[in-house]
């Protein structure tokens, strides 16, 4: 490799680490306790998933039941996408298709469908607020590719639609559901536009919102909250939507979050080209005891070679979840003239047949549990993902099933069965297990690469410690920068900017595992914790500590105190669990409720893991010092470098 | 060691530029190149795996916008290829 070359692959790299450092570090510690998200929630909420599996019935019929005490519901169509762990399914409604249809009045009390506007507004007016009120939910569905999507990301990870769907956050249109938040007036308006701007047929009274099957009702968004979804939501920076005083068309969190995977991209690709002459020779590299500069550039190194196929297939996918808007704006604006409904139907998004409304009425009636009931004993070893009905009470209803197999049975695929009620008839069928094709194919690779859903819990202990090392790499990164910068010929002015970067960054990223603990413990203590309680926890003693952190102008001490704190408050954690609840280690595991039991050893071995750290540096502070035979000058270098490093 | 300044770009509006024409022109010419692969692939699969290789190509032009000498050469090669790809998306046949 020429020189100019490797400098410039050298610059590059270095310029786009530090740009994205602090926020890469925190979508990756995020992230990364994000794959036990369901373990997390089950924790916080002492109910463990596991201990009392299946026992939650998917009963559909009661819920078009109470739909229909409060909309008419002739005309309308509907898509409910099943949530991964079973316990809840997304509903879309749509509007009906038969313009004759007149708006029930009495249904305005505050029903599903009212709910789907206002029911929203309450939680944007919490907080999650704008571009996500309305969109939280409605992106959630298969339908949201159609619909809501353009308000923001879905509230889970599972609904694999959410994904790209909500990805796409742009238009005009968007705006009018971007504005759901606030109150009952700005909802209305709200819906008022987009029912211009659909030019949809009869009422725009369409719903979106989250119902639980266990409770029988409607999903409280806010008191569902967890520490889990607080987590997900922050690794893709969903917190950072509302910084913005003012809205720029896209949610800025998003936004950003892709931004910086898109740098994190060309890091990784400058990266590889800088250290590919020396690749293997580095890899076998390592030498723990040697000068500190030498230490981060082996780890960077080494760590950086090993995670680097699984950081890069973070860095794209991750983009595409966050922010496929580069990408699907444009496909939509040259290939489908501006029909998104189209561009996400054709990537295997929702029901792709259309059935058309005939204004006859249907003599038959469907039961669409028995329905699904015969459709899941056909798929075997295979999920039902979606059940969609079309032109309901109509002639030419339809109901739809789309399944997905399990991943023990196959990696990907789609399944899908049309069933026609008029003449009881499946119309067409295609199994899960059947030859996915190339679309489907590649869409899931995306999915189950960035969930890593694929290898059951041991798989996700595996990517989870790739996402911490991910963070080692990071935090490596930026002490190689300043230590080659930590010379006296570099000018004091610059030394002093080095200085101050490297210690904001580390005082914000090595506050998190503390703040984390401490955010986790205190929602023991307090009574049905939602997401203000969280986000005050979290945020304000984040806030905190960071501040002591960058104030003590230290970087080994704040090394050392973050890793006495992590020590501390990860094992406290189980401790105070087994207090508390008496959820000791014994005790859950005889339960069954492993998830619990999870999140409580985790902590266990990242609080040992964190005081072995703290012993290591401790211990090493002190070895220098006793160091006679090194002579003076160079025991002073020493010594100036570990101050500034450590 | 920082890298060695003797091998980077000095002026500042240099730099601005092949910043400018690796964010700027890399991304239309890997979105004009995908919509002319749609000529030769069946528009769905050329969508969904542009989803790996649009991005993968974007930020491997912005990382060439750097390594060309001359930032003009790179607006030009970019116009270039972006004007190709487009015509071959548009090309009146089949």
């Amino acid at each position: 490799m020429d020189n100019r070359k490797y400098n410039i692959y050298f610059n590059t790299h270095t310029v786009s680490g530090i740009i994205i450092c602090a926020i890469l570090y925190v979508m990756f510690f995020a992230g990364s306790f994000t794959f036990f998200k369901d373990d997390i929630t089950a924790w916080q909420k002492n109910d463990s998933q596991l201990a009392h599996k299946g026992a939650v019935k998917k009963d559909f019929n009661y819920l078009i039941d109470s739909l229909g005490k409060k909309h008419k519901l002739i005309g309308r169509d509907f898509d409910f996408t099943i949530q991964r762990n079973h316990s809840g399914v997304y509903v879309a409604m749509s509007a009906s298709h038969d313009s004759t249809n007149k708006k029930k009045k009495d249904g305005e009390g505050g029903g599903f469908g009212e709910r789907g506007g206002r029911g929203e507004g309450r939680r944007g007016g919490r907080g999650e607020g704008r571009g996500e009120g309305r969109g939280a939910v409605a992106a959630a569905s298969d339908t949201a590719g159609r619909r809501g999507f353009r308000g923001g990301r879905a509230g889970k990870p599972d609904s694999n639609a959410t994904m790209i769907a909500a990805s796409a956050t742009r238009g005009d249109k968007g705006k009018a559901e971007m504005s759901g938040g606030g109150d009952k007036k700005d909802g209305e308006k709200g819906e008022k536009k987009e029912r211009k701007g659909r030019g949809r047929r009869g009422d725009g009274d369409n719903a979106y919102f989250t119902y639980d099957f266990a409770k029988h009702q409607e999903a409280d968004y806010t008191t569902g909250y967890t520490m889990g979804e607080f987590l997900y939501r922050l690794h893709f920076l969903a917190q950072v939507n509302q910084v913005l005083p003012f809205r720029i068309g896209v949610p800025f969190g998003y936004l950003l979050a892709g931004i910086v995977s898109f740098i994190f991209l060309f890091a990784l690709i400058t990266g590889l080209l800088l250290h590919w002459d020396k690749l293997v020779s580095n890899f076998f590299t390592f030498r723990p005891w040697n000068k500190w500069k030498n230490v981060w550039t082996e780890a960077h190194t080494v760590l950086g070679v090993i995670g680097f196929p699984y950081q890069l297939v973070f860095a794209i996918t991750g983009i595409i979840l966050i922010f496929n808007s580069f990408l699907i704006v444009p496909y939509t604006q040259l290939f489908y003239k501006g029909n998104q409904e189209k561009i996400y139907k054709d990537l295997g998004y929702g029901v792709k047949s259309e059935f058309k409304y005939t204004y006859k009425p249907l003599q038959a009636k469907a039961n669409v549990d028995s329905l699904v009931a015969i459709v899941e004993n056909k798929w075997q070893r295979s999920d039902v993902s979606t059940v969609a009905i079309r032109n309901y009470g109509d002639a030419n209803m339809h109901v739809v099933v789309i399944g997905k197999p399990q991943t023990t049975a196959q990696m990907n695929g789609q399944g899908e069965w049309i069933y026609r009620v008029r003449d009881n008839r499946v119309i067409s069928e295609r199994s899960p297990l059947a030859d996915a094709g190339y679309l489907a194919t590649f869409k899931g690779m995306i999915y189950h690469l960035h969930f890593g859903d694929f290898g059951g819990r041991p798989l996700k202990v595996i990517y989870f410690v790739l996402g911490i090392l991910g963070c080692v790499v990071i935090n490596s990164g930026v002490m190689i920068w300043l230590v080659a910068r930590d010379k006296k010929s570099i000018p004091e002015g610059k030394r002093k900017f080095n200085f101050w970067t490297a210690n904001i960054y580390l005082g914000s990223s090595l506050s998190m595992l503390p703040v984390l603990g401490v955010t986790m413990i205190a929602l023991l203590f307090l009574e049905k914790p939602g997401q203000p309680e969280i986000y005050h926890w979290f945020f304000y003693s984040w806030l905190a500590l960071g501040i002591y952190f960058v104030a003590l102008r230290n970087l080994e001490r704040v090394n050392r105190q973050s890793m006495f704190l992590s020590a501390v408050i990860c094992l406290a954690l189980p401790i105070f669990d087994g207090l508390v609840r008496s959820n000791w280690f014994w005790v859950t595991y005889a339960q069954g409720a492993f998830d619990i039991l999870f999140i409580d050893v985790l902590f266990l071995i990242l609080g040992v893991i964190s005081a072995a750290i703290y012993w290591k540096i401790s211990q090493r502070k002190i070895a220098p010092a006793a160091k006679t035979s090194a002579s003076a000058p160079r025991r002073k270098a020493q010594q100036l470098e570990e101050a500034a490093t450590a | 060691m920082p890298a060695n300044k003797k091998y980077l770009t000095k002026s500042g509006w240099t730099k601005l530029s092949k910043i400018l024409v690796g964010v700027i022109g890399g991304y239309l010419v890997s979105l004009s190149f995908h919509a002319a692969l749609t000529r030769f692939f069946p528009l769905e699969n050329v969508m969904i795996t542009s989803f790996v290789t649009a991005y993968v190509l974007w930020a491997t032009l912005l990382l060439f916008a750097f390594l060309i000498k001359k930032a003009w050469q790179t607006w030009a090669l970019y116009t270039v290829l972006v004007v190709v790809f487009s015509g071959i998306y548009m090309l009146p046949i089949g």
